[in-house]
């Protein structure tokens, strides 16, 4: 297996809802003419708490600086892992499972905080820059190390650092955080980006007028049902999370699925916003899912994290999960 | 290709028809139109093509790639990969009963949507086809379908999008592909190795990776940006291009860590990158918003062994339109032909013209080479209008030894084909000079000796100053009263004339009758009459007229010269000064010009350039004050000079200013032989120096290695090092001694009071002698012979190990290649080596080093060695 060090340098913003009409000039720039800026990661988030921007430094200037934008104040690079091997067998685990136990679970045991990135194309695990020579030391074990310069991979020189954390023994790693699982059905899709300006009013208006435009039916019928929205364009290639609904407003043959027109439910983790220090949240929640073998996506925001599992397997893992949370009682 | 770039395909068998697909697909026919009228509807392509259309299909929306089908198909058969990651086989053939009707329609689908980027058909099985896709996070970017698999219940029949058409049938659609690749990778190109049916080469999102499906738990990779349109030579299949913006790297699979070479970078992003298919190593390029196709031409040179040398690229381009290209296609097997086609889908046939190469052989054959074809162009051998070749010349010169009669100087225009009246001169010349120059040294080993080298113009000079010479006296036609009083200066200069022979005595008679002996008789007669013998010169015309070769008209010559009077205005006067210019032989006509003269105004004689320089200047030296020889001695020099005449040589010498006459001739002439050895024959050394001559030493050097005449060449350095002391090379090889690293010739010379030479040790001297067989340094015994395992040094007394009994004969016969066989030689690649002779005997029968268990193929590693000297071929 390889971990890829990409060579962006990013930021972790949020945009409260209110503020977002001070930064659509940006986020419109960023989003659908990626040809005028040189920023190469960007992603929006819409929950509804707030909007959370993951830009690399180079978009990063397109956003007026301004009081209502929050940022984290640390600068995150990405991580890929790679099946280098190029592996052939067809049950392999998918997302964030696939990397629980050898990503997730060793920086969770080293205290290194991540911030957890799925899009459909794959899983990008963000650390702090100055966690970097602790990532390395700790996943050059099991992983070939690449560094990312200028396109192109070289190896990263294994730094030999520690943050003076013991490795633990296999300690139990108990559900910490109040869970909820809205009604919505997501999917997560991928559009041609040629096709990318036919749909961009479109997309523009599910990002930023969502509010005004009420579902009759999602508002009135269903109150488990939150407003949820990704948007990424990351090195060329875009990634769209939503919900059936908003699915629906796109025109039919336009957005990539799987052939299965397999769909997802949600676990939002956090009671109150969970902030960037902590560490083991996505371990608490991928571990259990990694040992049942199910797929997940899990998509961190400036307050809350939220994995996405197949709509067939929700009720198993909100029990898998509050057993893990029981035996912490 | 979805949107503004449309593409082009060559079908791969029906050689007259290709694809443009942008947002459709349109098939075209390419017709020849040299006979005929361009037809209604059809497109131009060329001088002498177009194109006609013959259907369009529009069934598949969303086009990314195109690939065509790789085996013989009529219905033109076509993979098309989507924006969704489908691929779909449609064609463009209007019978729809073929035999792929039911694989028309068909319909691959990768488990996740995504971009199809590529589509490679494998060369090997036609069934297989691979499909390379962008990135997702569960599912892998290259999927291998095999376009025939019976269709399983993994197939489900589905309702079929269709935008344009309004099928309603149900199309089968596949979604188990027959191999997956690259998980969570994305394939950006593909193609298939041609080494197997199970290698695919693919430009991964960081890394070209070689899958082997033999074993798809393993892949062979290299991190590079260099990922995009990733082909392989299709006349050296381990030579991959691939390339990332504007830079196309070249790979070699056999050393895949890093590019063999990179090409240099284009400022705009390249766009197609296609190995020509009919020729070898010749590589287009094209790049984005250009009307240029770039072509690298990659020649096969050889490289020295572990020499990481780039092999050598020629560059060029060519403009098939005006307007930008927006793709290109190779035809398949038209050669060096391609079809472009622009953004606004104008379209043009073109054919890369070859480039020609041509060689000159040594010898006067010259070859040159166009695409497949080869020209030789050969001297006629029966043609005797044209003058031959310098080069054909100088070789026929060379083997017959020319140059190198360092004793009969004259004789070597003989050598040289007695043909050429300007080498006569040259070489009788460097004969008289070098004559006289001895002459001097007997009688007074002064520095007049020198003086003779210098030449005429530089003898006259001398004599300058000095008292004039009493004035001759014309003393009517009865006796030849020749109270001429010529200096020291001025006979010499007779002398290398040619006029009177050495010694004090100024008779001419010897020379008159030389040259009647030749058949010269005009020329006789005219230096008799110049020595102011009238009878001599009646009689010598007589004699002409009465020999078989002679012209009888010359009595008519010799009654009209018996008619002299002095009388200034006569009739004869008169007559002969106009008529004579009608005579046609050039002495006749100086020896009126001279009769009629007033006297001290010779310039009838003097100027009458076809006449002999030897002559004219001898005459000129008789008749001539001082002043007058002087400046007519300069003027003549400086003529000859200007024309490259070597009869020039007699007034100039072997000077600064011969070696400036000799170059004017080199250059006329390019004889380089010609020049060398005259200069080489009495130059002072500071002339030998100039540069022109060394380099004309050189050059002739060289043109005798290309001859393969080594014999030859080294013939000629043996003549250079006599007659040149200076260019005696120095040792540059030394033989030391193994173990103390002495050189073993070197610690002989720093004991000389042993006496002992290199000749002991087997190298030169008789080898009876040498008895040393250790090192005079350490006394370390010498290597042995790899046959006889005598030690160095000693003489090769018998041929054990392998010898034929015949060359015992040989080597008692020839004594001289008796001693090269002492000689000690070795290969430098094993180290393992003998006496020559041994070797040489070995390597006759063996490729392989004697030395057992030495699988060194010595002779073969020799480039040389398998070489013969041409002039043993000459006949």
């Amino acid at each position: 297996m390889e971990l890829h060090i990409l060579e962006h340098r990013l930021q972790v913003a949020s945009v409260a809802k209110e503020s977002i009409p001070l930064f659509t000039y940006g986020l419109i720039k960023l989003a659908f003419l990626s040809s005028k800026t040189r920023c190469k990661f960007f992603s929006l988030t819409e929950t509804p708490e707030d909007y959370t921007i993951i830009v690399d430094e180079e978009g990063f200037l397109e956003l007026p600086s301004s009081e209502h934008l929050s940022v984290a104040g640390a600068t995150w690079l990405a991580l890929n892992v790679v099946s280098g091997g190029g592996g052939f067998s067809g049950s392999q685990p998918i997302g964030v499972t696939k990397i629980a136990k050898s990503v997730i679970a060793p920086l969770a045991d080293q205290n290194i905080s991540v911030f957890m990135l799925s899009t459909y194309q794959t899983d990008f695990i963000l650390v702090r820059e100055r966690d970097l020579p602790f990532v390395t030391h700790t996943l050059s074990s099991e992983f070939t190390i690449l560094r990312v310069v200028n396109g192109e991979t070289v190896a990263a020189e294994n730094l030999g650092i520690t943050n003076g954390f013991v490795k633990p023994k296999m300690v139990q790693r108990p559900v910490i955080h109040p869970l909820s699982s809205p009604s919505n059905r997501f999917c997560v899709t991928s559009l041609d980006p040629d096709t990318l300006p036919a749909v961009a009013t479109l997309l523009m208006d599910v990002m930023f007028y969502s509010n005004g435009v009420k579902d009759p039916m999602a508002a009135g019928e269903d109150c488990g049902h939150i407003r949820f929205f990704s948007f990424s364009l990351i090195e060329g290639y875009i990634s769209l999370v939503m919900d059936v609904q908003t699915q629906q407003r796109f025109p039919s043959n336009l957005l990539f699925t799987s052939a299965s027109g397999e769909l997802w439910k949600m676990v939002r983790i956090g009671g109150q916003p969970l902030g960037f220090d902590e560490c083991g949240i996505v371990a608490q929640i991928s571990e259990p899912l990694a040992a049942a073998d199910i797929p997940a996506y899990y998509i961190s925001t400036f307050k809350f994290d939220h994995a996405l599992v197949p709509e067939e397997n929700i009720n198993a893992v909100i029990g898998a999960l509050k057993v893990s949370q029981a035996e912490k009682h | 290709m979805s949107g503004t770039k449309p593409d082009i395909l060559w079908a791969p068998h029906q050689v007259d028809r290709f694809v443009v697909c942008d947002s459709e697909l349109s098939l075209y026919h390419v017709e020849s139109t040299v006979n005929s009228e361009l037809k209604a509807g059809s497109l131009r392509l060329s001088e002498d093509s177009a194109a006609t259309l013959l259907s369009i299909n529009s069934d598949t929306p969303y086009m990314k790639c195109v690939a065509w089908y790789l085996n013989y198909d009529p219905e033109c058969l076509l993979a098309v990969g989507q924006a969704n990651g489908r691929v779909v086989l449609t064609s463009l053939g209007q019978d729809h009963n073929s035999k792929f009707k039911d694989l028309i329609g068909k319909e691959f689908v990768p488990k996740h949507a995504r971009q199809c980027n590529t589509l490679a058909w494998n060369p090997l099985d036609s069934n297989w086809l691979a499909a390379g896709l962008d990135k997702h996070r569960a599912d892998f970017s290259v999927l291998i379908w095999d376009i025939c698999s019976k269709y399983t219940p993994d197939i489900v029949p589905m309702e079929k999008v269709r935008l344009s058409a309004g099928e309603t049938e149900t199309t089968l659609l596949v979604t188990k592909p027959l191999y997956e690749l690259g998980q969570n990778d994305a394939c950006l190109s593909l193609c298939w190795l041609p080494r197997d049916q199970k290698l695919l080469l693919a430009g991964m999102h960081r890394n070209l990776a070689i899958f082997d499906l033999r074993n798809t738990s393993q892949k062979m990779f290299v991190n590079t940006k260099a990922v995009q349109g990733v082909t392989v030579d299709p006349y050296f299949h381990d030579r991959v291009a691939s390339f990332y913006e504007g830079q196309v790297a070249i790979w070699d699979l056999r050393k895949f860590e890093k590019p063999v070479l990179t090409l240099t970078e284009q400022p705009k992003p390249l766009t197609k990158v296609a190995w020509c298919p009919t020729r070898t190593g010749l590589l287009a390029t094209l790049t984005r918003d250009s009307n240029i196709i770039r072509l690298y031409d990659m020649q096969h040179t050889p490289t020295p062994i572990g020499d990481e040398t780039e092999p050598t690229i020629i560059e060029r381009s060519v403009q098939p339109c005006d307007n930008y290209i927006a793709s290109f296609a190779w035809h398949p097997t038209s050669q060096n032909r391609m079809i472009v086609v622009t953004p606004n889908r104008t379209m043009s046939d073109f054919t890369v013209f070859e480039r020609i190469s041509l060689a000159w052989s040594p010898i006067t054959s010259l070859m040159w080479a166009c695409g497949r074809h080869l020209y030789e162009c050969a001297e006629e051998e029966n043609d005797n209008s044209l003058e031959k070749d310098i080069a054909t010349k100088m070789r026929l010169r060379a083997l017959s030894r020319y140059g190198l009669d360092t004793e009969q100087v004259w004789r070597n225009h003989i050598l040289a084909g007695n043909e050429d009246p300007q080498l006569k001169s040259l070489w009788y010349t460097l004969h008289f000079m070098k004559q006289y120059t001895e002459d001097m040294d007997q009688k007074s080993p002064g520095n007049k000796g020198s003086l003779v080298y210098a030449g005429i113009k530089s003898i006259v000079k001398s004599s300058l100053g000095m008292v004039e010479s009493s004035r001759h006296i014309w003393s009517g036609l009865d006796k030849q009263t020749d109270t001429q009083n010529l200096n020291e200066e001025r006979i010499l200069a007779l002398q290398l004339c040619g006029w009177i022979k050495k010694g004090t005595d100024v008779d001419v008679g010897p020379f008159l009758n030389s040259l009647v002996q030749e058949g010269e008789w005009e020329r006789a007669a005219a230096v008799a009459l110049f020595n102011l013998d009238i009878r001599r010169a009646i009689q010598i015309l007589n004699e002409g007229a009465s020999s078989e070769k002679g012209d009888l008209n010359l009595n008519v010559v010799a009654m009209a010269l018996s008619g002299y009077t002095d009388e200034k205005n006569s009739l004869w006067r008169e007559m002969c000064s106009t008529l004579r210019l009608q005579l046609n032989n050039p002495y006749l006509c100086v020896m009126f010009a001279f009769l009629t003269s007033e006297t001290g105004s010779y310039d009838g004689v003097l100027y009458e350039n076809k006449v002999a320089v030897r002559d004219r200047v001898a005459f000129a030296c008789k008749f001539l004050s001082d002043s007058q020889l002087n400046r007519y001695i300069e003027k003549l020099t400086n003529e000859m000079k200007e024309a490259g005449n070597l009869e020039g040589i007699l007034l100039t010498g072997l000077t600064k200013d011969g070696v400036d006459l000799m170059e004017s001739y080199v250059d006329r002439t390019g004889d380089v032989q010609t020049a060398s050895y005259c200069m080489l024959q009495g130059s002072p050394l500071d002339v030998l120096k100039d540069e022109r001559v060394q380099y004309w030493i050189e050059n002739y050097r060289n043109l005798l290695d290309a001859w393969r005449f080594w014999h030859k060449r080294a013939e000629f350095d043996i003549h250079r090092s006599k007659l040149d002391p200076s260019s005696k090379p120095l040792a540059q090889v030394f033989v030391s001694c193994n173990f103390c690293g002495k050189s073993i010739s070197y610690s002989c010379s720093t004991v000389p009071h042993q006496g002992r030479g290199f000749s002991q040790y087997g190298v030169s001297g008789s080898p009876t002698k040498s008895k040393v067989t250790s090192c005079p340094g350490c006394r370390k015994p010498l290597p042995r012979c790899a046959l006889c395992l005598i030690n160095m040094g000693t003489p090769v007394s018998s041929c054990p190990g392998g010898s034929k009994s015949d060359e015992k004969v040989d080597l008692s016969k020839d004594k001289k290649l008796a001693q090269f066989n002492n000689w000690f030689t070795w290969c430098h690649n094993c180290r393992h080596g003998g006496h020559a002779g041994h070797m040489l005997s070995w390597f006759r029968d063996h490729a392989e080093c004697p030395v057992s268990a030495c699988t060194c193929k010595c002779m073969q590693l020799d480039t040389t060695g398998n070489l013969v000297p041409a002039e043993t071929v000459q006949p």
